[in-house]
């Protein structure tokens, strides 16, 4: 793999967990959210 | 719901992303080294997350308020992916420079163990039903397993490995040329920001989660027969 190939994988990485990571604390939150209202 | 803090992330990210892909190559690792403007904050947010949760686990002990169980809880997640991160990068990094994935180096395997350790904090979250049993557990566990932060720093001083010395948070000036330093700098305040946004989030699910457990007033009257007062829980 050529340098930019590993720069990318490691960006790629981070940067594609943190979207992952965040979509499911916002489904969550909102999950939640609904739940208490439904109480 | 997207929050403003959020949003800021997003954008300091994106921002630290270009930097980090802009900057002129280091001159000896060529673009290798950009892989550092991802490894180097995500390790700087380990040891921020952990020492969070040991402040926050405090403030628990000390006034027995959720909201602090809930914020040390949360960062202890988040630090725990930034942990896996760090060493997920290191390894990429270590591939190309070193030619192998892993090595038995002290601050590996230590920063290893400290992302094991942490990962026991969060099981041993989950195994109490009781919110205040949970709380006070964790934070004594939080309290005694962030000795391992100056382990894994110093580690690169005490043990002689592969891995090289600190280059930002060591006695004198950063050993570092001024634009990658620059998008270093901001790739570590970018995340830093995310870590904020990210916290806040966490902590709030925890509140929400906390408060779907406890019994409603109703529930706890149809249940005993008796008319009972509701109960009620700190979670501010």
């Amino acid at each position: 793999m050529t340098d930019w190939g590993w720069v990318g994988l490691a960006f790629a990485v981070v940067y594609g967990t943190l979207i992952g990571y965040v979509a499911v604390l916002v489904r969550r939150t909102a999950r939640l959210s609904r739940n208490r209202e439904g109480r | 719901m997207i929050r403003p803090l959020e949003i800021a992330a997003g954008l300091m990210l994106a921002t630290a992303l270009v930097l980090g892909l802009v900057v002129p190559p280091d001159a000896v690792q060529g673009d290798l080294q950009r892989i550092m403007y991802v490894h180097v904050p995500s390790a700087w947010l380990a040891y921020l997350s952990f020492a969070a949760t040991l402040v926050a686990g405090v403030a628990y002990l000390k006034t027995r308020r959720m909201r602090w169980d809930h914020i040390a809880g949360a960062s202890a997640e988040v630090g725990v992916l930034f942990t896996g991160l760090a060493l997920v990068t290191g390894s990429i990094w270590g591939k190309p420079v070193w030619g192998v994935w892993w090595t038995w180096d002290a601050r590996l395997v230590l920063t290893a163990v400290m992302f094991f350790v942490y990962l026991g904090y969060l099981a041993l979250r989950r195994s109490f039903d009781d919110p205040e049993t949970r709380a006070r557990r964790a934070a004594v566990y939080g309290i005694v397993a962030v000795a391992q932060i100056p382990l894994v720093h110093f580690s690169v001083v005490w043990w002689r490995g592969l891995h090289q010395p600190p280059t930002l948070l060591r006695p004198g000036d950063p050993q570092i040329d001024g634009p990658l330093l620059a998008a270093l700098l901001a790739a570590v305040f970018a995340f830093t920001v995310v870590y904020a946004a990210l916290v806040s989030r966490r902590a709030e699910i925890a509140r929400l989660e906390d408060l779907l457990a406890a019994p409603s007033a109703d529930e706890t009257v149809a249940g005993s027969g008796v008319s009972a007062p509701p109960i009620v829980r700190d979670t501010r």
